[in-house]
């Protein structure tokens, strides 16, 4: 119904043999024309929209259209009948559509264009009929009908558009008037007119003003304007879908309201399908989705077996779907109802919640409900107010709390709604303040300075008649992203097998900082840069994303180590279970693996972990203590498992000795929180320790206050405790 | 302290998901945060305030318990945990500490907990917490070391590690010099470690003086600018709740970038989310039998020989105008590509070039990340005085990540904005707003209709000065999310029937009837006619206003009561067609579920039989 409006077109061609014609080093007319409709349907075919289009073709070699009797209306052929366009016609255009060596008069060829359409879209409902002319006027055209004709265009309701190689202007030497003003202008042709171009140019303005009085000549084009023009893929239309509801105020007071959304971000409509490498077909790919148990052998369950649960903190509460939708919070259907009216300061820009902005108007032809919104909005605009409002689009739909703001504009009014955050959606963070430190407190000539910059980057200029000029404004800018898109698709389409082009160099430079501006801000950047002086931090963090892929903790100040370990480490840790030392990344690790690979002696194991134990505690911090500690749980374990005491018993009571000197009282309470004793006869029957002296090494000296004594030189004990070994 | 910035929240992705890949939630955790609760139970915590406020430790566990909650919606990977200190009895892992109890060890808050912490609410609770540990002495020094245990006892990474201490008493130990001492030690120690020690100092009488002791047991302030310690004793819960919710959050960066001014002079800024909508979290499978939850895997299969695809067995391919275009995986990753991550400075408007329906997105917040390029805050700051005082906005082009195609953003200068008590409402920085393409405004034809006389206005102008409220962001709850976890709550802890809530976004209609009195009237005999009903909108929709819809609507096939009825008694109802059913339901008003004809048919049978 209402929804299916579509249009239909006709792109009408001259390929007559004057269009090939063309100045030395011009393109010729035919070429020209030839893109236009090859852009013009390529944007038909991406825009997937309803309309209909039919290619009538003259000048052409042969003859095809149903008016052709008696010698009239020759070399007019109609190439494609009224259809939704696609790729076929494309392709055919790319590969079929030649210059011809006749002529044609175009009046004709529009007479059959008219003709098509009043034949094929009777019975149906079309939103508009348009028909496109393509020529270059080149050749006599008999005047006599062209009144009959107006009037048939008019009575039928059908638009016309030309598009000629030179403006349509042309003998006053202007330029069509059209366009940004970038791009080759095509060359002066004003004097080069022909006798027929000059009458057909003259039969053009008659039909057009005739058509439209005042902007009839706007629909005249020219070729090299329609390119670039036409390059620039049609924005995505949709239809505004009304959204009858009524805006209550309390129990009794209502208006009916019809809601629209204004803005929303569009997102592309086509989705990626996933097809089969070899035969393209989508069809052979099938998605399957397994359930399977976090256990060893990743056991399958059936998805029958599965039911549905919701994290509730550290728990998983099994919530069944039939349980969910019982028990959901549940509205009350759609609603528009005011909670109450604040002021619009209270309101915050940033705090604009939600994908969409909704105008709301009163329904048409409904006075009362439209004159009782307007005192709403002109209520709320007087006393700069906003309501409050609970907004719900259906039973279905979440309800939001958002504000209706008053717009009063020349020519409507409407009250335009936008989703406010819940209590839940803020999150609440505290910055350090940067005004009031002084460290980052800009000086005086710093600020000239950024202020010479806003000066040279505004965007927004005064022109001379006063009127203010936004240079880059955002929303006349296409989504690039669907542009590229098209762009793509287009070339694979029409060129498969070779790879995608780069971004259309029009599209980078509508992205970019304006020329102008880049010219007008150098200087006034070169003083900022002189006046703020940057410097970027060379990260040591990278280092540690490394290690975190491999899962283990700190790595200790690489300054510590030796080169050529570091890189045995890394090849030991690629080629895993080939460790040949003690690393200094995971040490605990690498101590284990050496044990029970027992590629080194056991005694040597050890020493190279002390080694790097004393490295680790060197460094004075806990997240190297937590370190040492796991080297010390491994150490224990595997003496523990291999019933060998002695070394680890002699390693602890040493580096317990050494604790008061080296400053190691908190890595102390670390082992005796983990309780990290001493292996016990009970544990290794070769223990010289009772289970009582394990037990004791720890507490004793827990109470006592250990008095920090002056670090001394580190390296002397470590060398002590390594001799121990 | 500085791990954080490996940290990418995956909600905040908003990534397309366009083929509906598997994603699932493929978090990059370097780590949790913890917080522990620091809760003094000492005699003095229990007195109630003059006419029945309530009690400092009532006020604490009720903080507590909003703590947990919140953390449970918000962040339920977040460790807590609950230690009094002050009391009589101990209890502690290796109970080696007297007088400290731990009531909540380290661990992510569960319904369990929130059950335990309601218990010590109210008078019931503070009787409940004198039996089970009551009031006994005081040494803060066993208190934080027992929490350093708990810190240690985690085998967890622990990325950001806070601790508060709740309390009244600013001098715990009664010029015991010695406590003072082992207190100041332990906190010490706690700080090198990485805790974050703040106060939350409760109402006494007589004041609370910080510096005569706790100045030395909290952790300095963030800058030297920072208030923390100026602040005045809570004596609100309102305002005991919003300090520790400033706290309790760790910061993170969504990203980090850097914002190019142009020339190769480049600032690194950090991308912050302040407004999200929050939504309920993905339900989880689980496995029927034992409740455990199980993993998805999903694999592509080729349908005609059954055999496993990899990705690079696959291509990807639309279909156009009856052409199917085929593209690499790899390519159409490539597709959405134009600029590295980061911000490029476009230029400067005026902010009356904001518009205000210009919205697609909420917005996110731009704070100098001093740490990764010295000299960006000074930039950042000199940047935001001037465009705040010539009221400019700088234009923005924003690639948050790689294969994202660009947006632009209107980089808005937010001055710091303190409260009363000199607690940030708003952070110093930019407020990154999103502005549509020209694709994302939609063409309207606006509505014109007569408009209201001044009259008519001024009527309007009374109700709504009557029904004039001060509105705050943070004021309406979200009664989905609310609801859910009441119902998880309830599940959870086998309650009969969740928590009643109280929905927030509900007009007050009867409070709104009450204030508005006769005006409502007024206004109507002004703007409307006597036979006019704005609630009758199905007939008055049918008036001349939808014209051209094409075909004539079918002739209303309507049927009798007597026939309906007697359908229902025969059961035969199934013989009418659905448009015939669904006006009979709208003649009833029976209120269906759906539209398929059985879903009619039993409304229909339910109301007449």
């Amino acid at each position: 119904m209402a929804r299916a409006s579509k249009s239909a077109l006709v792109l009408c061609m001259d390929v007559g043999f004057s269009m090939s014609n063309s100045a030395p080093g011009q393109e010729p007319p035919f070429d020209q024309a030839k893109k236009v409709i090859q852009k013009f349907i390529q944007r038909q075919v991406f825009a997937e929209n309803k309309d209909e289009l039919a290619l009538v073709l003259f000048g052409t070699d042969n003859t095809k259209n149903p008016l052709a009797q008696d010698g009239q209306y020759q070399n007019i052929s109609i190439h494609r009948h009224l259809m939704m366009p696609d790729f076929n016609l494309l392709e055919e255009i790319e590969n079929e559509l030649h210059p011809g060596s006749q002529h044609a008069d175009w009046l004709d060829a529009l007479v059959v264009c008219m003709d098509l359409l009043q034949k094929e879209t009777m019975g149906k409902k079309y939103e508009r009929l348009n028909i496109v002319l393509l020529t270059d006027l080149n050749t006599p055209s008999c005047a006599d009908q062209l009144d009959v004709i107006i009037n048939n265009l008019k009575k039928a309701g059908i638009t016309l558009q030309f598009f000629l190689p030179f403006p349509v202007d042309a003998d006053e030497g202007d330029d069509g008037g059209r366009g940004d003003g970038a791009g080759p202008r095509h060359p002066p042709q004003g004097k080069g007119l022909s006798r027929e171009q000059k009458q057909g140019l003259e039969m053009v303005k008659q039909v057009m003003s005739s058509l439209d009085e005042e902007d009839g000549l706007d629909e005249v084009y020219t070729f090299s304007n329609a390119v670039e023009r036409l390059s620039m893929f049609k924005r995505i239309e949709r239809r505004p879908m009304a959204w009858p509801c009524q805006l209550t105020i309390g129990s009794s007071l209502s208006i009916r309201i019809v809601g629209y959304k204004a803005v929303c971000e569009e997102k592309v409509k086509k989705t990626w399908a996933v097809v089969d490498a070899e035969s393209h077909q989508k069809d052979d790919v099938k998605r399957e989705t397994v359930y399977c148990l976090n256990d060893d052998n990743e056991t399958e369950v059936q998805k029958d077996d599965t039911i549905q649960g919701f994290r509730y903190g550290s728990d998983i509460v099994p919530f069944s779907k039939v349980d969910q939708d019982q028990m959901k919070y549940k509205s009350d259907g759609k609603s528009f109802a005011v909670l109450g009216f604040a002021k619009q300061e209270m309101i915050n820009r940033h705090h604009f919640m939600g994908s969409q902005v909704i105008k709301v108007f009163a329904p048409r032809e409904d006075e009362h409900a439209a004159v009782a919104l307007s005192a709403l909005i002109r209520a709320l605009d007087s006393l700069n107010m906003v309501a409050i409002v609970r907004y719900a689009y259906d039973r279905r739909s979440n309800p939001q709390v958002g504000a209706a703001f008053p717009i009063i504009k020349e020519k409507y009014e409407c009250l335009m709604y936008v989703q406010l955050p819940y209590m839940e959606d803020l999150r609440q963070f505290t910055f350090p303040s940067l005004e009031n430190n002084k460290k980052f407190a800009p000086s005086g000539s710093q600020l000239s300075a950024v202020d010479a910059l806003i000066d040279s980057m505004m965007l927004v200029e005064k022109h001379e008649d006063g009127e203010k000029y936004d240079t880059f404004k955002i929303n006349s800018i296409p989504n690039p992203q669907f542009q590229r898109l098209f762009q793509c698709l287009h070339h694979r389409c029409v060129n498969p097998g070779t790879p995608l082009p780069p971004v259309d160099p029009w599209l980078k430079r509508i992205l970019d900082r304006p020329q102008a501006v880049s010219a007008r801000c150098q200087a006034p950047l070169q003083a900022m840069k002189k006046c703020f002086p940057l410097k970027e931090v060379v990260r040591k963090k990278e280092q540690k994303t490394s290690v975190d892929v491999f899962g283990s903790g700190e790595e200790p100040n690489a300054k510590k180590l030796k080169m050529d370990e570091e890189d045995k480490f890394n090849l030991a840790e690629i080629s895993e279970g080939n460790i040949t030392s003690v690393g200094s990344v995971n040490p605990a690790k690498d101590f284990r693996a050496l044990i029970q690979q027992k590629t080194i002696p056991f005694g040597q194991a050890c020493e190279q972990l002390t080694h790097r134990m004393e490295q680790l505690l060197g460094n004075r911090s806990t997240d190297y203590y937590m370190k040492t500690i796991t080297c010390i749980q491994a150490f224990r374990e595997q003496s523990v498992k291999v019933s060998n005491a002695e070394l680890f018993n002699g390693y602890m009571q040493s580096l317990k000795r050494s604790i008061p000197d080296r400053n190691l009282q908190d890595f102390w309470d670390l082992l005796v929180q983990d309780a990290l004793t001493l292996i016990s006869k009970d544990e290794v029957e070769a223990s010289t320790v009772t289970k009582q002296e394990a037990e004791q090494f720890l507490m004793s000296e827990e109470k006592k206050e250990v008095e920090a004594a002056p670090a001394q030189d580190d390296g002397g004990d470590v060398d002590d405790l390594l001799d121990m070994m | 302290m500085a791990d954080w910035d490996a940290y990418y929240h995956n909600e905040d992705d908003d990534v397309e998901q366009e083929e509906g890949e598997e994603s699932a939630g493929d978090y990059k955790y370097s780590g949790r945060d913890s917080l522990v609760f620091l809760v003094d139970a000492s005699k003095e915590m229990f007195v109630k305030g003059e006419d029945g406020e309530p009690s400092n430790f009532d006020m604490t566990m009720q903080c507590v318990r909003n703590v947990y909650t919140s953390k449970i919606i918000s962040s339920d990977k977040d460790l807590v945990a609950l230690v009094f200190y002050g009391t009589e009895q101990s209890k502690n892992p290796r109970n080696s500490f007297k007088h400290v109890y731990v009531f909540h060890d380290l661990d992510s808050p569960g319904a369990q907990r929130v059950q335990d912490i309601d218990k010590l609410r109210g008078d019931k609770g503070a009787q409940q917490a004198a039996e089970t540990m009551g009031s006994g002495e005081t040494s803060l020094g066993d208190a934080l070391w027992c929490c350093s245990n708990l810190y240690s006892d985690i085998k967890l990474r622990l990325s950001h590690k806070r601790l508060m201490i709740f309390t009244c008493r600013d001098d715990p130990h009664g010029r015991d010099s010695a406590r003072d001492r082992q207190a100041r030690t332990k906190a010490a120690d706690l700080k090198e470690t990485g805790v974050v020690i703040d106060l939350m100092h409760l109402m006494k009488p007589g004041g609370f003086d910080v510096s005569l002791f706790f100045c030395d047991i909290v952790s300095p302030p963030e800058d030297e600018s920072e208030l923390g310690m100026q602040l005045e004793a809570c004596g609100k819960l309102e305002d005991l709740q919003k300090r520790v919710r400033a706290k309790e959050m760790k910061k993170r960066a969504q990203s980090r970038l850097t914002l190019s001014l142009g020339d190769g002079m480049n600032v690194a800024v950090g991308v912050y989310v302040l407004a999200r909508t929050a939504t309920k979290p993905p339900a989880v499978r689980l496995y029927r039998e034992t409740n455990e939850p199980v993993r998805t895997k999903t694999r592509l299969f080729h349908t005609q020989n059954g055999s496993l695809l990899l990705p690079s067995d696959t291509k990807r391919a639309q279909v156009y105008g009856n052409k199917q275009i085929v593209m690499e995986k790899d390519e159409v990753d490539e597709i959405k590509k134009f600029d590295d991550p980061g911000m490029v400075l476009i230029g400067f408007k005026p902010m009356d070039r904001l518009k205000r329906h210009h919205h697609i997105r909420p917005a996110l917040f731009i704070y100098p990340e001093e740490d990764q390029v010295t000299g960006s805050s000074c930039v950042l700051t000199a940047l935001l005085q001037r465009c705040s005082e010539r009221n400019v906005f700088a234009l923005c082009k924003y690639t948050p990540r790689r294969n994202t195609p660009p947006r632009f953003v209107a980089l808005v200068p937010q001055r710091e904005v303190l409260d009363n008590s000199q607690v940030q409402v708003a952070p110093a920085g930019f407020h990154a707003i999103f502005l549509p393409y020209a694709d994302d405004i939609r063409t309207l034809d606006a509505h014109v209709g007569p408009t209201a006389s001044d009259e008519q206005v001024d009527k309007m102008r009374e109700i709504v000065h009557k029904l004039r409220f001060k509105y705050r962001s943070d004021a309406f709850e979200n009664p989905v999310l609310q609801q859910h976890y009441r119902n998880l709550e309830a599940l959870a802890l086998d309650m009969m029937a969740p928590e009643a809530i109280e929905d927030f976004t509900m007009p007050k209609v009867q409070m709104m009837d009450e204030r508005l009195g006769p005006l409502v009237q007024e206004f109507k005999d002004l703007v409307y006619p006597a036979d006019y009903n704005p609630e009758s909108k199905p007939a008055a929709k049918r008036k001349p206003a939808e014209t051209g819809g094409g075909a004539e609507k079918k002739p209303k096939l309507e049927v009798s009561e007597e026939e309906l009825r007697a359908h229902v008694q025969k059961g035969t109802l199934g013989k009418l067609t659905v448009p015939v059913l669904k006006d009979a339901c709208k003649q009833f008003g029976v209120r269906t579920t759906g539209t398929k004809k059985q879903e009619l048919i039993d409304a229909l049978v339910a109301q007449l039989s």
